[in-house]
């Protein structure tokens, strides 16, 4: 029975709520798996914490926040390097050992400068990697280094630990017993009548009046209601109200597209992607931090691994050709055909707002700092991409209505701030209270 | 049953009747044709659809259709394949740039979305040329032209590049003894200048050309005569404390345009003094608007007043004749000989002679607004070269012309004679950017690019160099003047790498530490030069004299005085829907020129003006005659209009080239001989007939109510503001109370967040219109036409009131005695007329985003609605097109889409083309028929300016959100602001003493604001 918890239920189950079909076997089950995890897990913490003291005496790898470390690692690293496996570039686990800091500071800011220089190390890994020259990271500082170093040579354990901890909320979530309740009302209530009926029949017995069949009984009650104008048309009422009711809730769902999933030309799996390869949305939708669309990425940013990853395990062969195809890519001989006549590839668009929505990424992603699955939904999860929300107008007035503006540190805030908190009395602001639900704000 | 029997016809009576047997056994005796309309009938009997099937077919279609309608459409998403690295979807980028046409030249800050050029803003880096006017605006959409020139053609037949380099490098080699004449448009480009000199080495018989359709001949001549040097003074207006102008509309085009910011600089009344404006003219010009004093005369009498007022300053007597102004000219020399160093002279004139005339006054009055150590080279045309041309290319000389950004079959008066040489000429290139007039009769037309689509680099003032850069990959297979003149020279070199050189070698190595990418990304390069004063040359004044003296010694009758439009400049952007559809600033007309006359004029000719049932204004037609030319042109009465002349724009009537729609007006070159605007002797004669005009104002004054607030500059500075712009009162039971304290509705909350106001400065603005296409641009404002512009359905959100001063007033009808019921009534009737030398005032209104507005409370779906940050707003998408908002709108700012304007085949403008639609700006909705549209306040830009400080974590600054007409403003007329922070520069005219807002008594509290208007008058 174990062979249930794969990896993604147990995801599903973490993020939103799915009913497993059998809750009071796998709730046991969990609580089992939880426990084996919670043993090994604090064998692991205390080896860990030995191990990082021991290290945090000898290297400065250790010095590096490991979360922090973790995230950058999976922006800017994450495309190119593994940490067991060779990919476009080595594998870095314990790459703070081998190097010296002032070595690897100089490689990542810009490693064709340190080639140029001379260095032989330099030159050789170049050379072994097909002399794909690495993109250089200027931007990153001191401090980001030695997080990503001591992500590096952080145990991995490290990171199953918040796997075990989601387990474990899970296991405390209520598991819904709606559908199970309702069962046993309904049974308890046919019972109920079932012994009325038996009781009612007696008493007629017991009158000695004749027993009519159970149809002419039914066809009386019928004949009743009928003739009965008030309950009639309490009946009539009640009817045309659920009809209406069902009207409007069809109606209102006219146009919402939610749960469109259309085959896409390329069989673009965002789970491989962003859930197993864990890369952050934004390597290849960069531009949802700096623009109004969040960009498809284009044939190029593919490429920047696709060069080296050429095969997949299931379809990924005949997609990743399709890339090859559209910017003109020779994987038999690893280069470019030139004078290609380019393909772009025609994707299905499945967010679509109407024209008469202004709606900017940038504005939510970099200023409101929301996630792009707080939309999107669990796209890490989506071997194919659906429309998680609706996208109507009161989907979006919900969260101007909701959502907490998130103002520290923002000087353009500063004195907004002060003035909101003072006239709606509370320091929780929310984007309605700034005139988030004019209807110009979205509509020019 | 009865036994009577019924005949049908007398057939029936007949029993041997064929028909009558025909009838009994079918319905009808002839087959019925339906072959005819139902094709074979053969095939139509074998198929097997029976009518029932056919019904079923129907009924399953229509329900299949209605069906597949409830799916959404798929939508595609294609991004690039190789994405460039500067470009990123959904942002914008700028560029900085030049624009330089051959007739306008400005610095400009491109914008573009996804590599496309949509809106051109002033580049405020540069020194000289840093604003737009409204040709400059409209540039961009000339960029996506859909009859521009797609490929080289000989004879009108495509050809490649390829066999064109071949047959011209041929034609080049061969032409011997004979002159090659390169005919272009002004060209200031230090590089191309190095091209056309490297190309002269190539063949020796090479001659540079250069060709203003609307000249300033005359201007460089004077120049040249007085410095030995063809260039222009730089006039400095900021620095002139009286200006005096003779004909010269210097917020128009006068010498290359560019002069309406130093104008309003000198003209804000903060300031200790404030300039004081003369204008001497025939034509209501715009200068002529914005002037204190104006006084309207013959052409003739303009120069003769000019050389009185040279005789009268500098104490000599040149002979002259007399003028209606004569008693005026001593008290306007004494007020130039008080400003001293601070007067300034201007003419208008084409004449060299009145130019040194004008020049000389100058220098006697050591004027430093004239400041000709600071040559301006923006104009280059040499009109005696031209007409050399024509004769040279007649008798035979020249073997191959090569036209670049020039159209003088069009454009020249001599143009028959022009086609004749061409005939004569073996070999004849068109470089341009439409088949035009010249196109047509040479025989390789090879596509040039637009500005936009350009490298190249200019020096329009001495020392300050610009650059040219590409914002747009070119759209057709065109290629650059200068890449042709390398190609046919033989070089290797294209223009980029040749001016990057260039620049490196001669240009940059002026400057220490300059380098070519910064000069890239400002656009400019300074110099910061002294001027350097060169060495004058004796003139001998009489003969001077005695040389403009043509003006008035033969001048009779009637004159004509040809002018240029603020919209259509000199006729080579006529397929620009934006510049016809935009109304004259003066006559509020668009979509034609005109003769201009004066009202008593026309009234002794029998000549009117009425308006139809409509409102739409209608006109009659004259023959016009002069020199030998004739034409039937539309009369337009005009106010300030000199008596006894007529005013006739340049730029229409344009055949070739443009699309039917734009074909408008009247080709008035014809007149234009020898680069004379003047011609007098001019006959005009009623002929049947009237004319459509489309003009967008109706009333012509204010009618005494306050609109527009105004009042001397002796006033404004001794008297209280009491006097000159009171505090509206209402009288209450509290007894009276400013306007602004009374209130039907309750405050809105506007101090937290940004709340925008716009201030417009009546005074600063000189009615130039570069805002009107702004607006356009930006906001993807449709052209109608003029036929729905003749129903006042046009769509501008942003339009400038013109209102001239009437001789009625109240004081006068008291005088009078015009009074009570039948005497009011009279004096309105005359307050309407406006004088026959207005005073003008222009008034920029758009909607004024009123705190209680009007519209509001009347829309019946809530679809237009107020914003805290001071913006009225409209949700296109919620509005159903009652149009009870526009009914309710006291300022009447609110458009209706009266059909679909964009891909409408009844609409052929830009809107109606692929290649035109490439202007929209992405941020803003098209709206579709039936909604109600207006001025939003920008608020795409707005809420883009508090996006990015949002995200770089700062305060909203006045940068971030310059909306259209405020960035666009040449004179600095319009200022927007956040009213909640004290460092916006709105702070200084939302305090003003001078503001006052547009019919504040009714209570709307708008968000736009106006400040009064200060006239300069002597008292």
């Amino acid at each position: 029975m174990i062979c249930y918890l794969t990896g993604l239920d147990l995801k599903n189950i973490i993020k939103f709520g799915v009913k497993p079909k059998q809750p009071i076997i796998l709730t046991k089950l969990l609580i089992t798996k939880v426990k084996n995890h919670r043993n090994s897990l604090t064998g692991h913490i205390v080896l860990s914490v030995i191990f990082s003291f021991i290290f945090a005496l000898s290297t400065f790898a250790q010095s590096g926040d490991t979360k922090n470390g973790k995230k950058l690692f999976n922006t800017n690293c994450a495309a190119c390097h593994k940490l067991e496996q060779r990919l476009i570039g080595p594998p870095l686990k314990g790459v703070a050992s081998k190097r010296d800091q002032k070595w690897l500071q100089d490689w990542i800011r810009n490693s064709a400068a340190l080639i140029e220089s001379g260095d032989a190390d330099a030159k050789a890994i170049f050379e072994e990697y097909s002399s794909i020259p690495m993109t250089p990271f200027p931007n990153l500082s001191d401090q980001d280094i030695a997080d990503i170093m001591a992500y590096t040579d952080a145990d991995p354990a490290l990171f199953e630990k918040k796997k075990v901890e989601e387990v474990a909320i899970v296991v405390a979530d209520p598991i819904d017993y709606t559908t199970e309740v309702l069962i046993a009302v309904i049974v308890i209530a046919l019972f109920f009548t079932i012994i009325l009926f038996r009781l009612k029949s007696t008493l007629l017995h017991l009158y000695k009046r004749e027993q009519g069949s159970y149809f002419s009984e039914l066809v009386a009650y019928i004949s009743f209601i009928v003739k009965n104008n008030t309950l009639a048309i309490l009946f009539v009422f009640l009817i045309s109200m659920l009809g209406i009711y069902a009207f409007w809730e069809w109606g209102l769902g006219v146009g919402v597209d939610k749960g469109y999933q259309p085959i896409q030309p390329i069989a673009f799996s965002h789970k491989v992607h962003s859930g197993d390869q864990e890369i952050d949305c934004q390597y290849c939708h960069s531009s949802a931090r700096t623009s109004k669309t969040s960009g498809i990425p284009s044939a190029n940013v593919c490429m920047n691994c696709h060069m080296l990853i050429q095969e997949g395990e299931n379809t990924g062969k005949e997609e990743i050709a399709k890339i090859y195809d559209a910017i003109g890519f020779d994987p038999s001989t690893n280069s470019y055909i030139e004078n290609y006549e380019q393909k772009p590839i025609k994707w299905v668009r499945i967010h679509n707002l109407p024209d008469f929505v202004y709606y900017n990424h940038s504005q939510h992603v970099t200023v409101g700092g929301l996630e792009c699955q707080d939309c999107h939904g669990p796209v890490e999860e989506m071997e194919e991409v659906y429309q998680y929300s609706p996208l109507t107008m009161s989907w979006c007035i919900d969260c101007h209505k909701t959502e907490e503006i998130k103002m520290a540190g923002n000087a353009y805030y500063d004195k907004i701030h002060k003035q909101l908190a003072a006239k709606y009395g509370t320091q929780k602001l929310t984007v309605s209270m700034m005139g988030g639900l004019e209807c110009g704000k979205c509509h020019y | 049953m009865s036994q009577k029997k019924y005949w049908k016809g007398i057939e029936d009576l007949n029993e041997e009747s064929q028909i009558m047997q025909d009838l009994r056994n079918k319905e009808f005796v002839e087959e019925i044709p339906t072959d005819d309309f139902l094709g074979d009938k053969e095939s139509l009997e074998s198929g097997s659809t029976t009518r029932r099937d056919f019904l079923k077919y129907i009924g399953f279609s229509t329900a299949a259709a209605s069906l597949a309608a409830c799916e959404g459409p798929v939508v595609k998403s294609i991004p690039y394949v190789v994405k460039p690295d500067n470009v990123t979807p959904g942002s914008a980028d700028y560029y900085a740039t030049s624009i330089s046409d051959g007739h306008d030249f400005a610095s400009v800050l491109v914008r573009a979305r996804e590599g496309r050029p949509i809106r051109i803003e002033p580049n405020t880096m540069a020194d000289y040329y840093s604003t737009t006017n409204a040709r400059i605006q409209a540039n961009v959409l000339s960029l996506y032209d859909s009859n521009r020139l797609k490929a080289p053609q000989k004879e009108g037949e495509e050809i490649s590049w390829s066999s064109v380099d071949a047959d011209i490098a041929t034609a080049l080699a061969t032409a011997g003894d004979k002159e090659i004449v390169l005919l272009t448009s002004s060209m200031f480009s230090p590089s191309t200048k190095e091209i056309i000199s490297k190309f002269s080495e190539k063949y020796p018989t090479t001659k540079h050309i250069s060709y203003d359709a609307v000249s300033s001949s005359g201007a460089l001549d004077a120049y040249e005569t007085l410095y030995g040097k063809r260039a222009l003074p730089l006039y400095n207006f900021a620095e002139a404390r009286t200006i005096v102008s003779f004909g010269a509309d210097f917020i128009g085009d006068w010498l290359g345009g560019g002069y309406e910011k130093g104008y309003s600089i000198g003209r804000n009344p903060k300031q200790k003094e404030m300039s004081r404006h003369i204008q001497v003219e025939t034509n209501m010009s715009l200068a002529g608007a914005n002037a204190d004093d104006r006084y309207s005369v013959k052409p003739s009498e303009q120069a003769s007043a000019l050389i009185k007022l040279y005789n009268i300053i500098l104490g000599e007597n040149l002979a002259t004749n007399k003028t209606p102004i004569d008693s005026k000219l001593a008290a306007i020399a004494k007020e130039l000989k008080n400003a001293g160093s601070k007067a300034l002279v201007v003419t208008g004139s084409n004449d060299k002679n009145l130019q040194i005339l004008a020049m000389k006054i100058n220098l006697a009055l050591q004027s430093r607004a004239m400041c000709v150590g600071k040559p301006v080279f923006v104009k280059e045309g040499n009109d005696n070269a031209v007409q050399q041309l024509v004769q040279d290319m007649n008798s035979g000389k020249v073997s191959a012309l090569i036209c670049y950004n020039v159209n003088p079959v069009y454009s020249l008066a001599n143009s028959v004679e022009f086609v004749k040489g061409m005939k004569k000429v073996e070999t004849t290139v068109s470089v341009t950017q439409f088949v035009d007039e010249t196109t047509k009769e040479s025989t390789y037309n090879l596509p040039s690019q637009h500005s936009l689509e350009s490298w190249g680099d200019a020096m329009a003032v001495e020392g300050e160099y610009s650059l040219m850069q590409p914002t747009i990959r070119p759209l057709y297979d065109t290629r650059q003047f200068q890449d042709n003149l390398l190609k046919w020279m033989g070089s290797d070199e294209d223009f980029y790498s040749f001016i990057k050189n260039n620049w490196k070698n001669n240009i940059l190595s002026k400057k220490t530490g300059s380098t070519w990418n910064q000069t890239l990304h400002d656009g400019v390069l300074k110099l910061s030069l002294d001027p350097d004063m060169p060495t004058l040359n004796e003139v001998d004044m009489a003969a001077v004299a005695k040389a403009a003296q043509k003006y008035f010694k033969n001048a009779k009758g009637i004159e004509l005085e040809l002018y240029v439009k603020a919209g259509m400049g000199n006729g080579e952007l006529a397929n620009n829907p934006w510049l016809q559809e935009l109304p004259d600033p003066i006559t509020r007309t668009s979509w034609d020129n005109y003769l201009t006359i004066s009202a008593a004029h026309a009234k002794e000719l029998g000549l009117t003006n009425w308006n139809v049932s409509n409102g739409a204004l209608n006109g009659d037609i004259v023959k016009l005659s002069a020199a030998g030319v004739s034409m039937t042109v539309p009369v337009f009465i005009q106010p300030g209009q000199a008596y006894g002349t007529l005013g006739l724009a340049l730029g229409y009537g344009r055949s070739e080239g443009v699309k039917d729609a734009m074909k408008t007006g009247v080709n008035a070159y014809p007149f234009y001989k020898s680069f004379n605007k003047y011609a007098s002797s001019v006959s005009i004669e009623k002929v049947e007939g009237e004319h459509e005009f489309a003009c967008v104002q109706l009333h012509h004054t204010m009618m005494d109510r306050d609109v527009v607030q105004e009042t001397t500059f002796d006033i404004y500075k001794n008297k209280s503001r009491d006097e000159w712009n009171p505090i509206n009162m209402l009288a209450t039971h509290d007894g009276n109370q400013p306007v602004s304290k009374i209130d039907l509705w309750d405050q809105h909350d506007s101090d937290i967040g940004p709340h925008f106001n716009l201030s417009i400065d009546l005074n600063a603005c000189t009615g130039c219109a570069a805002c009107v296409v702004a607006c356009h641009a930006e906001n993807n404002v449709a052209v109608v036409g003029k036929e729905e512009v003749r129903k006042s359905r046009d769509m501008h959100w942003l339009r400038i009131d013109r209102y001239y001063s009437s001789d009625m007033t109240k004081e006068k009808a008291k005088a009078e005695g015009l009074s009570g019921v039948t005497g009011s009534v009279d004096m309105y009737h005359q307050m309407e007329v406006a004088s026959a030398n207005p005073e003008v005032v222009f008034q920029p209104v758009m909607c004024q985003h009123c705190n209680h507005a009007p519209c509001e409370t009347v829309c019946p779906v809530a679809a237009t609605s107020h914003g805290a940050q001071g913006q009225n707003q409209m949700a296109y998408n919620r509005c159903v097109g009652t149009r009870y908002c526009a009914n309710n709108c006291p300022y009447k700012v609110r458009r209706f889409n009266w059909f679909q304007y964009n891909g409408n085949e009844k609409f052929d403008y830009h809107m109606n083309d692929e290649v035109g639609r490439m202007v929209l700006n992405p941020d803003v909705v098209i709206r579709d028929r039936g909604v109600m549209e207006k001025c939003s306040m920008c608020i795409q830009i707005t809420q883009a300016g508090i996006l990015s400080a949002k995200k770089d974590g700062r305060r909203l600054e006045d940068i971030d959100i310059q909306t259209a007409c405020s960035s666009a403003c040449p004179s600095e007329a319009m200022a927007f602001g956040d009213i909640n922070n004290e460092e916006s520069l709105i702070q200084e005219p939302l305090h003003d003493d001078r503001k006052y807002y547009l019919l504040e008594t009714v209570g709307t509290k708008p968000n736009v604001m106006y400040q009064t208007k200060i006239r300069n008058k002597n008292s």
